[in-house]
């Protein structure tokens, strides 16, 4: 049985080198010995009742609705860019559909990941992994909403921008989630892919086409994506070597994350300030990715010279709830790196945003 | 016959509540879509046969 003792005693998961990705089998499920987490997990969905008690505010947790908002956000801005002749329905609609589809995704991760959710500080509180939502119940919603979502975005724009958002959905949940993310250290590389086809969809929505104008700001989410998540799991490291998710600190180090952090962000800065230079961006467009830039790019290299994830997290070695922005002091490079990793994708997309409201809006 | 506790009986309340809704807001979104393209048929077709292109039946 799982006691409270257990949890001090339980050896860490296997580090570099010899790092083995926990993967699950299908069949009879077996207790391993010492497996408190994953055993409590099992206890729990073996005595669920039959009738649910889940909330429509679990169902609404499972969309991530933090992921959302930014879905939602860059969505819009890659619709407003465009420049179609869309109108004012339709593009709440796509939206919508842009949104739910994204969450659908989101929910069917949660599904498929609910034993692995449950191991992590970070998303032990998720419904499914917390027992509050069957798993099965997360599947079926997921699937309910994606096909809802990219039939009604097909109907009320174009056909490209549904199938775009059907790659979208089944990119992240079957690809990323399935394939990518146990195998590989290079998962949230080519899976932060998943997360760059929003503004694409929007444009599509919009026009009809996905220019190539559209693919810059797939590009830039796309290069966005791995410095922003490693410096993340920098600071939470034991938590993906505890679920057997092969993050690069897990997998190559703390020390060649943050090279690789650097590299990626040498690449991404430029591809950043790129639409100011082709046309796509304006002068306030330009200044943003500039300036934000050289920020992103001194917080890397301060980064790379720190030893940021060289000990393990402080929610870790104190034992609590994982916290986002309370870490080790050598760790704050990475913390500062992820938060204003943030702030300056969502400047970029703003700048645009704004430039192109004032266009329309202009005399 | 299984008895539900009140505690299973208010959250499938809420959840019925909430799926009807969201069903609600759906057919109202099927309704403005399908509104929004016969428009945008009937646009197209005014826009052909002002250019003198044949619209495929009687005019």
């Amino acid at each position: 049985m799982w006691c409270e003792t257990d949890r001090g005693k339980r050896p860490r998961a296997p580090m570099r080198p010899g790092f083995r990705p926990y993967r699950p089998r299908p069949g009879p499920r077996v207790k391993p010995e010492g497996d408190g987490d994953r055993m409590r997990l099992m206890a729990r969905t073996e005595s669920a009742p039959a009738i649910s008690t889940a909330q429509p505010g679990d169902f609404f947790q499972l969309l991530k609705p933090r992921v959302m908002s930014l879905v939602i956000f860059t969505a819009v801005t890659g619709l407003v860019v465009a420049g179609g002749d869309i109108d004012w329905i339709s593009a709440t609609i796509a939206i919508l559909c842009i949104a739910v589809g994204a969450g659908a995704a989101g929910a069917l991760n949660m599904a498929l990941e609910g034993e692995t959710d449950a191991l992590m500080r970070r998303t032990r509180g998720r419904p499914v992994a917390a027992g509050r939502v069957n798993k099965n119940d997360a599947m079926t919603f997921g699937v309910v909403l994606s096909i809802f979502s990219v039939m009604l975005l097909g109907m009320t724009t174009n056909w490209l921008a549904g199938g775009l958002l059907l790659l979208t959905i089944v990119y992240y949940a079957g690809f990323y989630t399935l394939l990518l993310k146990r195998r590989t250290p290079q998962n949230i590389v080519i899976g932060g892919a998943a997360g760059a086809f929003p503004p694409v969809i929007g444009w599509a929505a919009a026009t009809g086409h996905a220019p190539w104008q559209a693919w810059l700001l797939f590009l830039i989410i796309f290069l966005w994506t791995p410095p922003h998540s490693w410096a993340l799991a920098l600071y939470s490291a034991g938590d993906y070597a505890k679920a057997g998710i092969p993050m690069m600190p897990v997998a190559r180090g703390a020390r060649s994350t943050r090279l690789q952090i650097l590299l990626y962000t040498l690449v991404f800065v430029p591809m950043a300030i790129a639409p100011g230079l082709t046309g796509l961006g304006g002068p306030i467009y330009l200044g943003v990715s500039i300036l934000g830039g050289l920020g992103f790019l001194g917080l890397a290299i301060r980064l790379w010279r720190s030893r940021a994830g060289d000990q393990p997290d402080k929610a870790e070695a104190v034992g609590r709830e994982a916290a986002l922005y309370d870490v080790r002091a050598e760790a704050k490079p990475a913390r500062n790196l992820f938060a204003f990793s943030i702030l300056y994708l969502t400047a970029l997309f703003a700048a645009l945003l704004v430039e192109r409201l004032t266009t329309l809006t202009g005399p | 016959m299984r008895r539900l506790t009140p505690e299973q009986l208010n959250a499938r309340n809420k959840r019925s509540i909430a799926i009807a809704g969201v069903l609600v807001a759906f057919v109202v979104l099927v309704f403005a879509v399908t509104v929004l393209n016969l428009k945008r048929n009937i646009d197209a077709r005014k826009d052909a046969i002002a250019a003198g292109q044949p619209v495929g039946y009687a005019q």
